[in-house]
């Protein structure tokens, strides 16, 4: 250990250099800050080039579709809900205020205007009076009565694309869906909405925001407020606590200011390096801190216990370093290596979390190191006179709670070891089953408190609608190009009879679809060739030729049904499946809706029949379709078709809303999907992929875990390692690796057990475990080393375990447990998750290190300090033997 | 005939000659109904081939082919449409038809022949969209130029330029627009349309001009979106003027069968 004397002896020497420079490289590193650039996107828990994103981009593209804010609105006193003149006023006012909507910063950060489903922006094809139809907006102007108020509802419930997406399935409620360029407008959205609706009245009428978007948007916002307060108080509870067992003020600045600098040091150099703030690193804070007064915590606590009995600052901090450093090096670098471990999971976010915290984590051992003994030399040695206990008798004669209880931890152990060690198998048994029943899961909306306005919202309106959770399942075909032979078979075929009553004509077509088998390659090129030529003929035929008209425009049909073969969402059997499909879909219960065109086909076709229910069906031919769709395009919004299948017909979105946004769910329907689609082979081979940000979610979740599972897993055969080589001993390597595995057990055990869903923050948190179980472990076991050495009884050894090293131990527990009891007060659930596991994790690692290693030792001890207890033995037969020869 | 044209021809030099302070004040009115009867109502007939080709803001084309037949019962009033399609193959034989009337709401008619019907569309609102393009009902039978109030802003060597608002806003999802009409065809060139919160957001173009039986006639004419960025392009080929076209062709039993004159 001798740099690390050098580096201590240093920091005696010269504290007034170390700590101007500790001081000077934060405050530059601290600069770095300034540049933070706030990403809130969960979405970039992924990789840009992951397929699942790239997929839901061009979706989007290809589809037209954008992230979404719901305005939903509810009224639960007026008999006809929001179907009242009043209330459909305030909605009209409110989506025209919606549609001005755009950031006067970047114009492309806006609301888009027309794709706005609202009653004043949709469009409705209805009937108007005897055989006619009519595209009207469905509500054109607010009604003045209640008639015409009813009617809008009327209308809206009669059309399959509005009801349960516009119009509650009651009737009573209304949504309207505001799509946004860009998510991170979502906030802005929303508060300006807030604004509005306060400036028209609620009245009677309930407003409520939500959405996929909102909820991520304003969880960025929030969480700086958290990180602003919660962070801070963290702090000042840590400082109290230590206040109370330390006393000295003057000496207790000395963690803060070191968390201090690592956390403002870290996070300059992460903002400064070019990474965003982002969910998990806002976090890094809140890791951070804890791990950087751990050390100097486990200083200072044995500072308090030795100064007394040496009154001299400098040779109480040189015995206190003596035995402390490898032990500090040691913890600090196995916690670094459980977060760095992170940075092989697929997730960027989670990688910079875990690279940085492990940075911050040695860094804080860095300034502890050099820093606290410069503190502490800085200080007037008298200032430390009334400091640690003050009374000149043996600390073990201290009769104190902590004390005794510790000291009844320590006996329980040696004296029963069998029924400690069998108590927390049984534990860890239990802990097992509760692990078997973990539940991954994750939802965004859910990083709110329950009371929060976004709970409310989500929770309200996907009681009312169809849901407000948006997926989209993509289908296209596969495998539907043609042989130039089998294109020209298949036109063959189909033309053969049909022209059988014009023999010439029907002779040189057939002579020519034969050639061009021969002079074309590809599908498209014989049709091309085909089509060119009978136009052609089509010309030369005379006006007055009826019937050879009427044979060439048979002919260049026959082309065109032979390409529409790609257009397979015009085909009546397709687009019958894909209703198969969605009535499958909303039997299982998530999918509280789904759209598409085959439901938009069916809805017109209909109302070309007069609106006869009969008729809300698929026409039976392709071109039957074909025309339903053309006629639906003679509406106010014809581009609104190309949401849900492609204009060449050969991609068809299925538009799906879900009532919970919970990764389970979501992951389900696919899974209800995959069998559904191999269940029942559609008529066209297709393939399918999944967009839209909840099946995003379920991606990223799933990378999340089995990553997390990677990463520590590698890092425990690391912290284990490390061990080894730290004790140079393989079985106490291993030892230090038991107060980390019941942890881990009975913390994701009880996590599995309650219910809880392992979620982001429960996934990053083992790694937390790790880092912090195994500290307690080294300290422990490092002490026990040393006190064997000295004395070579275990029972002995036991006891003095007990004092000093239990306390430091203790302390650390109550210091980080209760100094994060703010962060269960944040409205933000994931904050809450680390604070109450944090604190768990403390007191389970610490307890199962006093309780199960010293047990554990008892039963092992004549083997494991073979060598102790035989130095010892000879020393006391040498000393014995002397003693005999001396009475001799 | 050659007397007549000759006749009135130097009748309307004298015109400009002696009253030139009259000719400049030209006033709107005339303008526009002047734009209203060369965009609308050339010659006594008409048919045209008409080759439709959509882009979305993505550069995804749709093409359409249909021939469109006019007859006029008297210039500046009554007119009958008859839209045939051609393409896309599964809408071949559909047709669209126009009664246009002044004062009432026109009839229109839509025939889907591959579900047997004969569908009658109401025409109360005619700004939808024809046949999923960037066009718009009205603009392929023409807006009632009683709809609007009309203001000659500007008049350079080229065009008048007419602001024209609706006099009825609630029923537009404009709040005006403004045409440029060309002095001497007296063909609308370029129409540009503000939306309610008075931004540009549409616009109406003639690319090409020719002149058919001493008609000048647009052949190339583009839709935009300008807030999505779609466009429609149309161009007009086998233009003719005064053929003969009879009233009874643009009837419901014609949908079925329809006319020679659509072929060619």
């Amino acid at each position: 250990m001798q740099p690390a004397n050098t580096l201590i002896e240093f920091s005696l020497r010269k504290p007034k250099t170390v700590t101007v420079l500790m001081v000077l490289i934060t405050l530059l590193l601290g600069a770095l800050i300034a540049k933070v650039h706030v990403d809130t996107d969960p979405e970039n828990m992924l990789s840009k080039d992951e397929f699942v994103r790239v997929f839901h981009d061009q979706t989007k593209m290809e589809f037209n579709l954008h992230d979404v804010v719901v305005l939903g609105i509810v009224n639960e006193h007026d008999p006809d809900g929001v179907f009242n003149p009043a209330t459909l006023k305030k909605i009209d006012t409110l989506s025209k205020y919606a549609a001005t909507l755009s950031d006067p910063d970047n114009p492309d950060r806006r609301v888009v205007d027309r794709d706005i489903i609202a009653p004043d922006n949709v469009d409705n094809i209805q009937q108007a009076g005897i055989g006619q139809v009519r595209f009207e907006w469905l509500m054109k102007e607010p009604p003045t009565t209640r008639k015409q108020a009813l009617r809008i509802r009327d209308d809206a419930l009669n059309n399959p694309l509005l009801r349960g997406t516009l119009v509650s399935e009651d009737g009573r409620a209304l949504a309207i869906y505001l799509p946004i360029t860009s998510k991170d407008f979502a906030h802005t959205v929303s508060s300006r909405l807030k604004q509005k609706i306060a400036e028209i009245g609620t009245g009677e009428d309930q407003f409520y925001i939500t959405g996929l978007p909102v909820a991520e948007d304003t969880f960025g916002k929030e969480m700086f407020i958290q990180m602003a307060i919660c962070a801070p108080l963290a702090m000042v509870m840590i400082f109290l606590l230590m206040l109370i067992f330390f006393r000295k003020l003057q000496l207790i600045v000395s963690p803060l200011i070191i968390a201090m600098c690592t956390v403002i040091s870290t996070m300059g150099l992460l903002i400064g390096t070019g990474n965003t703030l982002h969910i998990m690193s806002s976090m890094i804070p809140i890791f951070i801190m804890p791990i950087a007064v751990v050390d100097s915590i486990h200083i200072l606590s044995e500072f308090f216990d030795e100064y007394q009995n040496r009154l001299d600052r400098r040779a109480t901090i040189v015995h206190v370093m003596g035995h402390l450093f490898k032990p500090m090096l040691f913890t600090s670098l196995t916690s670094s290596a459980g977060f760095a471990s992170l940075a092989f999971t697929p997730i960027p976010p989670v990688q910079a979390f875990g690279i940085f915290v492990a940075i911050g984590i040695m860094l804080a051992w860095l300034l502890t190191i050099i820093f606290i003994p410069a503190y502490i030399m800085l200080m007037k040695e008298s200032s430390l006179n009334n400091f640690g206990v003050s009374k000149h008798v043996s600390v073990r004669a201290e009769k104190s709670p902590i004390n005794r209880h510790l000291r009844w931890i320590g006996t329980t152990a040696i004296r029963m070891p069998w029924l400690v060690i069998g108590f927390n198998i049984a534990v860890m048994v239990v802990g097992v089953i509760g692990i078997l029943m973990i539940q991954v899961n994750d939802n965004p909306v859910k990083w709110f408190k329950k009371t929060h306005e976004i709970r409310v919202a989500d929770k309200v309106l996907n009681a009312h609608f169809g849901g407000t959770y948006e997926a989209y399942l993509i289908l296209e075909g596969k495998n539907i190009a043609m042989t130039p032979q089998k294109a020209a078979d298949w036109l063959t075929s189909y033309l053969d009879q049909r022209l059988a009553e014009s023999p010439a004509i029907r002779e040189k077509v057939l002579n020519e679809i034969l050639e061009a088998t021969v002079t074309t390659t590809s599908e498209q090129e014989l049709t091309n060739a085909l089509t060119k030529a009978w136009e052609n003929e089509l010309d030369q035929t005379a006006a007055d030729d009826d019937i050879g008209y009427d044979r060439w425009s048979t002919a260049l049909d026959a082309l065109d049904r032979l390409r529409n073969q790609k257009e397979i969402f015009k085909r009546p059997d397709m687009l019958n499946y894909i209703s198969g499909l969605q009535a499958f879909m909303n039997k299982q219960g998530d999918v509280g809706k789904s759209n598409s065109i085959s439901d938009v086909t069916k809805k017109v076709h209909q109302e070309l029949f007069a609106g006869d229910p009969a008729h809300f069906s698929i026409p039976e031919t392709v071109n039957g379709v074909a025309q339903t769709l053309i006629s639906y395009q003679n509406s106010h919004k014809p581009d609104d078709l190309w949401h849900l299948v492609t204009p060449d017909y050969t991609r068809a979105n299925i538009w799906l809303q879900l009532k919970s946004g919970d990764n389970k769910d979501m992951e389900r329907v696919v899974k209800d999907v995959e069998r559904y689609l191999t269940d029942h082979p559609a008529p066209v081979q297709l393939g399918h992929n999944w967009a839209g940000l909840t099946y995003i979610n379920v991606v990223w979740q799933e990378k999340m875990v089995t990553g997390m599972l990677k990463s520590f897993l590698s890092s425990f055969v690391v912290v284990f390692i490390m061990m080894t080589v730290l004790f140079r001993s393989a079985i106490w390597g291993a030892l230090a690796m038991i107060p980390l595995t019941f942890t881990i057990g009975i913390i994701y055990g009880v996590i599995g057990l309650i219910g809880k869903d392992y979620d982001m923050p429960v996934a990053v948190l083992s790694s937390l475990t790790l880092g912090l179980a195994v500290d307690f472990a080294i300290h422990f076991l490092q002490r026990t080393r040393m006190t064997m050495a000295r004395t070579g009884d275990w029972t002995a050894a036991v006891t003095d375990m007990f004092e000093e090293p239990a306390r430091a131990i203790f302390r650390n527990i109550i210091v980080i447990s209760v100094g994060f009891t703010p962060l269960l007060f944040a409205p933000l659930i994931p904050y809450q998750t680390v604070g109450i596991f944090l604190a768990a994790i403390m007191l389970y690692s610490g307890l199962t290190t006093l309780w199960i290693l010293p047990a554990i030792l008892t039963v092992i001890q004549k083997w494991i300090f073979k060598k102790e207890i035989k130095a010892h033995a000879q020393e006391r037969q040498a000393l014995n033997s002397n003693s005999r020869k001396n009475h001799a | 005939m050659h007397k007549l044209l000759i006749l009135l021809s130097s009748l309307i030099a004298l015109t400009v000659l002696y009253c030139p302070v009259q000719a400049k004040q030209i006033d709107v009115e005339s303008i526009v109904n002047r734009a209203n009867l060369a965009a609308y109502y050339a010659g006594d007939d008409g048919r045209a081939t008409v080759n439709m080709t959509i882009t979305d803001s993505q550069g995804r084309e749709r093409k359409r082919e249909f021939v469109l037949l006019r007859k006029d019962k008297i210039d500046g009033g009554e007119q009958f449409f008859f839209v045939y399609f051609k393409k896309p193959s599964d809408v071949r034989k559909m047709v669209f038809m126009v009664h246009k009337h002044i004062n009432t709401d026109d009839d229109r008619w839509l025939y889907l022949p591959a579900l047997d019907l004969v569908k009658r569309i109401a025409a109360s609102d005619k700004r939808t969209s024809f046949v999923g393009s960037n066009y718009l009902y009205e603009d392929v039978s023409g807006r009632g130029i009683n709809e609007d109030t009309h203001e000659l802003i500007e008049t350079t060597n080229e065009f008048y330029v007419v602001r024209n608002t609706p006099k009825n806003p609630n029923t537009v999802e404009f709040s005006s627009y403004t045409v440029w009409i060309d002095k001497t065809t007296f063909l609308p060139m370029k129409t540009l349309y503000i939306d309610k919160n008075n931004k540009e957001y549409r616009l109406v173009e003639a690319l090409e001009v020719q002149k058919f039986n001493t008609l000048p006639t647009v052949t190339i004419s583009k839709a935009t979106d300008l807030s999505s960025g779609s466009s429609t392009r149309v161009e007009f080929s086998a233009v003719r003027y005064d053929i003969g076209l009879k009233e009874n062709i643009f009837s419901e039993r014609y949908l079925r069968r329809p006319p020679r004159e659509v072929r060619k």
